[in-house]
């Protein structure tokens, strides 16, 4: 049972992604007094995609083609880490945060080496960016995830969130609250989002994620679209399940089942709604100053895995 | 009865955190409008401290102090900030000496700097520790916004988050000042905020300006 739906968690985060993406753009598109497109709008630009031809430019090599597989295999794999409706994943026993981390990083890796060899220089603009962003991403990430798992003391994510299951709700410390922050930080500039990266556009000169993919098409685009929604849920899922599990199931019933389905449906609502507020209300940073931005985020995470020594 | 018992234990356990994040927060903010608002945010969660400290230890007074700082600190100085920022018409961003990553850096610092500095008088006095610590952090984080900011107005920001911190550290120490001065002294802040802004406001009327760092010459 227990399996059962840990398989069922992992399929669910990988299938709403779309959905995500989609509520989000809603959002976004009614706070700006538009009407926006239907939620349902990412299913079927993916649909149309994978219908498409692929087409591969004469320069690029096998590397090309093989990019996106990889990027979309790695970025489902690292789906079945993540604990969402129970406090134990699909993949939680064989490996722990840094492995999630890693994962991460190594579909960026291809994502850029499949940008480079598109041949066009938008491609190698935004892999350099790209490569830039997520060095600097990686230490805030590491370090936010550490500390939670230095309080909960075990690495593996599922330990971490039936750790903080088990603690009251009012129980704030000063680890989490940074650690959080450090996190929240990490996860705009991870998905692409609004102050790092304008998901919205390829007009742009200084967008990131849009400049990678602007060479592929077809069945290839859909697969790193549909990565990179599910990129987003994930971080999302990520930040629910360390720093707010409550609600989740802890006992394989149906009611507790759908009780942790309802919660997690909410706080994704609530999460969604934050993106589309901030994402309307700030402008997008100079890329110049992304730098300080994720550098706030490093000196935030370093202090809350300093705060744990303090504290007790 | 309990819930009441319960929300100031609370209050009283966390109010430190919020008071670091706050800090962090000024030292990471761009613009002197997000400083003053993080300002009162501060001295809200002070108020918080004080009404929970006052019903712990049953003093009527000190409802009293918190009903002064909230209507001093937390509306009446943040309303003449954002008034002075309107009506100076002059550029709204924080311009700092450093980034704000290394400002969070040192604030962070200056933070971990407290908690070292206040562990002889926790043994001795015997109060909480992460309160005296986030007094000695106000304390210290202010006096870095006031040399790392260029504005003069973020000068009488910094100033008002010292002396949260001095505020604090009477409160954790001796629990308080007699009554009768803490009302002198929020008389007196809110007569140095005055002139202080009539000052900012004298700066950039004879300098056109409201750099510090180029306030060299003496002019008539």
């Amino acid at each position: 049972m227990t399996q059962a739906l840990n398989v069922f968690q992992a399929v669910l985060l990988v299938l709403i992604a779309p959905l995500l993406r989609g509520v989000i753009g809603r959002w976004k598109a009614r706070i700006q007094n538009r009407r926006g497109a239907s939620v349902w709008r990412p299913y079927a630009d993916l649909l149309k995609l994978f219908r498409k031809e692929d087409l591969v430019p004469t320069t690029a090599s096998g590397l090309f083609r093989l990019a996106p597989v990889v990027l979309f295999a790695v970025t489902v794999a690292a789906a079945g880490f993540v604990p969402v409706l129970q406090g134990s994943a699909l993949l939680g026993t064989t490996g722990d945060f840094i492995l999630l981390v890693y994962l991460l990083a190594l579909g960026r890796f291809f994502l850029v080496l499949g940008a480079m060899d598109g041949g066009s220089s938008f491609g190698g603009m935004g892999a350099s960016r790209e490569a830039l962003v997520s060095t600097l991403a990686e230490a805030p990430l590491l370090l936010g995830l550490a500390a939670v798992a230095i309080l909960a003391r075990t690495a593996s994510l599922a330990g971490i969130v039936q750790w903080t299951l088990r603690q009251d709700f009012f129980e704030l410390s000063a680890v989490h609250a940074l650690a959080f922050a450090a996190l929240a930080f990490v996860a705009i500039a991870e998905t692409g989002r609004i102050p790092v990266d304008n998901p919205a556009t390829h007009l742009e000169l200084t967008m990131i994620h849009e400049a990678m993919v602007l060479e592929y098409s077809g069945p290839s685009l859909a697969l790193i679209e549909w990565a990179s929604a599910i990129k987003l849920s994930l971080m999302a899922a990520l930040l629910i399940a360390v720093f707010a599990p409550w609600g989740m199931a802890t006992t394989a019933t149906g009611a507790s089942l759908a009780v942790a389905t309802a919660a997690y449906l909410a706080k994704l609502a609530v999460v969604a709604a934050a993106v589309a507020v901030l994402e309307s209300s700030v402008a997008k940073l100079r890329m110049y100053l992304v730098p300080d931005f994720l550098g706030v985020a490093s000196a935030l995470a370093i202090l809350a895995v300093v705060f744990t020594a303090l504290m007790r | 009865m309990g819930l009441l018992e319960f929300a100031a234990a609370k209050a009283l356990a966390s109010s430190a955190v919020f008071l670091f994040i706050t800090v962090l927060l000024m030292a990471a903010a761009k613009r002197i409008s997000s400083c003053i608002v993080l300002f009162s945010a501060q001295c809200a969660v002070l108020v918080s401290e004080i009404l929970a400290l006052a019903y712990v230890h049953r003093s009527p007074e000190a409802y009293v102090v918190a009903g002064l700082v909230f209507v001093v600190k937390v509306l009446a100085i943040p309303y003449g900030l954002f008034r002075i920022v309107d009506r100076l018409n002059a550029p709204r961003e924080v311009v700092a000496s450093t980034s704000s990553a290394q400002s969070v850096f040192i604030a962070a610092g200056l933070i971990l700097l407290s908690f070292f500095a206040v562990q002889p008088y926790v043994r001795t006095l015997g109060v909480d520790e992460e309160m005296l610590a986030a007094a000695v952090a106000l304390v210290l984080t202010g006096a870095f916004l006031m040399v790392s900011r260029k504005k003069a107005l973020m000068q009488v920001i910094g100033l008002l988050v010292l002396e949260n911190g001095i505020f604090l550290a009477a409160l954790t120490t001796t629990f308080g000042m007699p009554l009768v001065i803490e009302i002198g002294i929020f008389f007196d802040l809110l007569m140095g905020v005055l002139l202080m802004g009539l000052f900012v406001f004298r700066i950039r009327d004879t300098f056109e300006h409201l750099d510090v760092s180029k306030l060299r010459k003496l002019r008539g």
